[in-house]
């Protein structure tokens, strides 16, 4: 059903494409080209010409847009009526694909930031370039976005979208069971010897009195890179520069050691024995229950497990270990670069220039601000320099504000974005010791999120990454040895991994010089 | 009369047990997800809760039915079943009619090009494009229009009405009826049980149709229930940091929410099946023996 739906869609896109294109280059004939600009001047020539009503197309969230309290906020301050559409939660680029192709009149689309699919479309001409209408129209955008995340976007020369930028560096890292710590008179480990002894000392001695359960580390079955261990042995991003290039992690040098590291662990018993089999539900339920002594997650999901381990266990308490430093002094995160979300207007759109204009509006900075956290003390307060949310208004009114950004005021949203961390306690002391108590060298900047489109890497980036997740895993089970690394690595280099490599590493050079 | 031994009644006994227990075994899962509507977050979050509940509440179950997306798309799916349903069966009926009357010219090459249908059809390609230029894309009418007629259906309400008496119907016109009058007042009113069935399969397929509203439908407020449901559950698999920002991590709807959809959207038609069974078993009788 799957597979069917996903051919469906592409040979729906092929038969598409064909009437589409005809229609599109029927419009450019009308108003593509000189047109945005004589429309332009017509339209500043009539001031209180009636704004048509825009139509957007949004990713999917939980609730309506229509009837989010944004959504009217937005309105007042843009002048512009919108209607909300949204794509499904799951397949939602299978089912935009057919929606681009079918030529649906949509005036802004707002999709996760997947730079191959950006490109597709741009370079099949599906795209409005952007670059004369923010010229012309953008004040508050130009001032809003930074010029690198401007270049990221290019393509051919030419922006076809308007981004928002991921606000924060680090994901996850080891949370552990400080109170066990405690227990057993433990320091926090700060280098993975450390790290080892103290997950021996979870084993032997089992401070939770779980008996046969005891789970010293728990992780799930798919996490072969474990957050922080990774960066202890250098390899903290999918592909980390070694000698002036990108290599993957699997044909890192330092890749032997991080697996003989983590397989030693698993062989000690010290990572969870069952981990192959474990969803990421499961790996939660162990250690929100107490068995496990430690989980690898994203800080994001801090609440839920908090609110379910303080449940079972009043006195439990846990907390981020910190970078641990590797064999050779090494240490450190993988930091976020790149987009979270791209908006872009299609040719089929029937008011590229009112788009324009509303996304202006919306980047107003008094407005973004409103839109982003809120009125002053009514959603939000500030409290020891930072923005605070009042619950629960904040979450019924700005919760899902996010989705209606099209591009941000990069210079502040960060701070305000923090306040929604803020809902949280125990997750903004999480997110703020990964975040804003790390020094800059133990983030390791992931340099391919803010690459520009690759076509070979893009290609092949999701296939090889499953390659050398199950090629690791199993490394780690013990099912694989190490003696076959030489092997992998040919038959991965042949798997496209070579012409990426050489592809990445053009780009690489080319903005190192 | 045999009399049932000792070893006839162990037997008997052992078969039964076996069979309930799988029969209860299939009710686990379903179980599983009824408990956990009614639990805890933080019990279903720590994996405590099997087949009963862990700390009893309404709230989640409560938040869901009344949630204003749940309510329109149950709305949304009961329009689409009603209105889809009726107009199946008289689409359907009225076509099934003419098809009866095997004595009038080229019936015969009609009802192949009936059945032509039935094994050949233009994909859902063609079928995509003929709704896009019937202005149908975002229309509630590409749910209901291309499953007017089930040429299947058709056939088992011609056999039927092939088994019909024609004296019925020859008297009827002595008395100076006409053709519609005929089907409307004679035919369809003993074709009671044939039109249940077959309005229980329209029924069922409309309900359950998740495919054409996935290809049609873009627009939020049309969304059907099925699409909906999926929307929700499928939020659950994709928990990975890769594909998804902070934001909607912190976003993800609660296990429990989810599984109260899951219950609140499966209620409806789990309410209508007990009643329906019986139908179900006839109408795969319906012509399966001619008498």
């Amino acid at each position: 059903m799957k597979k069917a739906f996903k051919l469906i869609t592409v040979i729906v896109m092929a038969a598409l494409m064909v009437t589409t294109a005809a229609a599109c280059s029927g419009n450019n004939g009308n108003n593509g080209g000189s047109a945005p600009a004589s429309a332009g001047s017509e339209a500043s020539a009539k001031p209180d010409a009636p704004k048509p009503t825009l139509k957007r197309l949004n990713v999917w969230t939980n609730e309506d847009y229509n009837t989010y309290p944004v959504a009217k906020l937005l309105e007042e301050a843009t002048g512009y009526k919108m209607e909300y559409d949204m794509l499904p939660q799951d397949k939602w680029a299978e089912k935009l694909n057919l929606i681009m192709s079918s030529g649906e009149a949509y005036d802004m689309v707002t999709s996760y930031s997947d730079m191959a699919l950006y490109s597709d479309y741009a370079q099949k001409g599906a795209l409005v370039d952007l670059t004369s209408l923010i010229e012309e129209f953008g004040p508050n955008i130009q001032a809003a976005l930074k010029p690198e995340s401007i270049e990221a976007l290019k393509v051919n020369g030419k922006l076809y979208a308007i981004p928002v930028s991921i606000t924060y560096e680090v994901n996850s890292s080891i949370l552990i069971r400080t109170d066990w710590l405690e227990k057993l008179e433990l320091p926090m480990p700060t280098t993975t010897d450390e790290l080892t002894h103290v997950l021996q000392q979870f084993k032997e001695q089992d401070p939770g009195g779980n008996g046969e359960r005891n789970v010293p580390l728990t992780i799930k079955g798919d996490q072969a890179m474990i957050d922080n261990i990774v960066g202890a042995f250098g390899i903290p991003n999918g592909w980390n520069e070694v000698d002036g290039q990108m290599v993957p992690r699997v044909l890192d040098p330092s890749f032997k050691d991080y697996v003989a590291y983590v397989a030693d662990l698993y062989k000690q018993r010290l990572i969870d024995r069952e981990f192959v089999a474990n969803k990421d539900a499961t790996a939660k339920e162990k250690f929100a229950s107490g068995v496990a002594g430690a989980i690898v997650v994203h800080w994001a999901d801090i609440p839920g497990i908090h609110e379910a381990l303080t449940k079972n266990l009043p006195d439990a308490k846990f907390a981020y270990v910190p970078p641990l430093k590797g064999p050779n002094g090494e240490a450190g995160f993988t930091a976020n670069a790149g987009f979270d979300r791209l908006t872009f207007i299609p040719k089929s759109a029937k008011h590229p220039e009112d788009a324009i204009k509303w996304i202006n509006a919306s980047l107003e900075p008094e407005t973004f601000k409103t839109m982003a956290i809120g009125v002053e003390g009514t959603h939000y307060k500030m409290e020891n320099g930072g923005y605070t949310p009042i619950l629960p208004i904040f979450n019924d009114e700005r919760n899902l504000a996010n989705n209606f950004m099209v591009g941000t005021d990069e210079e502040q949203y960060p701070k305000y974005w923090q306040a929604r961390v803020r809902k949280n306690p125990v997750m903004f002391e999480a997110f703020d010791f990964l975040n804003n108590q790390q020094p800059a060298e133990v983030k390791h900047l992931n340099v391919l999120g803010l690459a520009p489109y690759m076509q070979q890497y893009a290609k092949n980036n999701q296939q090889l990454h499953t390659m050398s997740n199950d090629y690791t895993v199993k490394l780690i089970a013990g099912a694989e040895s190490l003696d076959g690394l030489a092997d992998f690595q040919a038959k991965y280099l042949a798997a496209g991994a070579e012409v990426s490599s050489q592809e990445v590493n053009e780009w690489y050079q080319s903005v190192n010089k | 009369m045999y009399r049932k031994t000792i070893k006839d009644y162990a037997l008997d006994g052992t078969i039964y047990t076996l069979l309930i227990l799988m029969g209860l075994m299939t009710l686990l899962p379903f179980a599983n997800v009824l408990s956990k509507s009614f639990s805890e977050e933080w019990a279903i979050v720590s994996g405590k809760v099997g087949i009963l509940p862990v700390g009893f509440q309404f709230d989640t179950m409560a938040f869901v039915v009344t949630s204003s997306q749940f309510l329109r798309s149950l709305g949304i799916s009961v329009l689409v079943t009603v209105i889809g349903t009726l107009a199946s069966l008289l689409v359907t009926a009225l076509t099934a009619y003419p098809l009866s009357k095997r004595e009038l010219p080229g019936i015969g090459a009609l009802i192949v090009l009936f059945i032509f249908t039935m094994m050949f059809n233009g994909g859902i390609i063609p079928n995509y494009l003929l709704i896009r230029e019937l202005g149908l894309i975002n229309h509630l009418g590409s749910l209901v229009l291309p499953a007017l007629v089930s040429v299947f259906n058709l056939l088992v309400i011609k056999s039927y009405f092939e088994n019909l008496p024609p004296s019925l119907e020859e008297s009827a016109k002595i008395e100076g009826a006409r053709n519609l009058t005929i089907l409307f007042r004679i035919i369809l009113p003993l074709s009671g049980p044939v039109l249940a069935t077959i309005g229980l399969f329209y029924a069922v397929y409309f309900w359950n149709d998740y495919f054409n509203p996935m290809l049609y439908i873009n627009s939020t407020s049309l969304k059907p229930l099925q699409l909906y449901l999926q929307d929700i559950v499928m939020n659950a698999d994709t928990s990975s940091a890769l594909d998804k920002s902070a934001d909607d991590l912190m976003n993800v709807p609660a296990e429990g929410v989810r599984a109260a959809t899951v219950i609140a959207s499966t209620l409806p038609i789990l309410l209508v099946y007990p009643f329906l069974q019986k139908y179900f078993i006839k109408g795969v009788l319906i012509g399966s023996v001619k008498g």
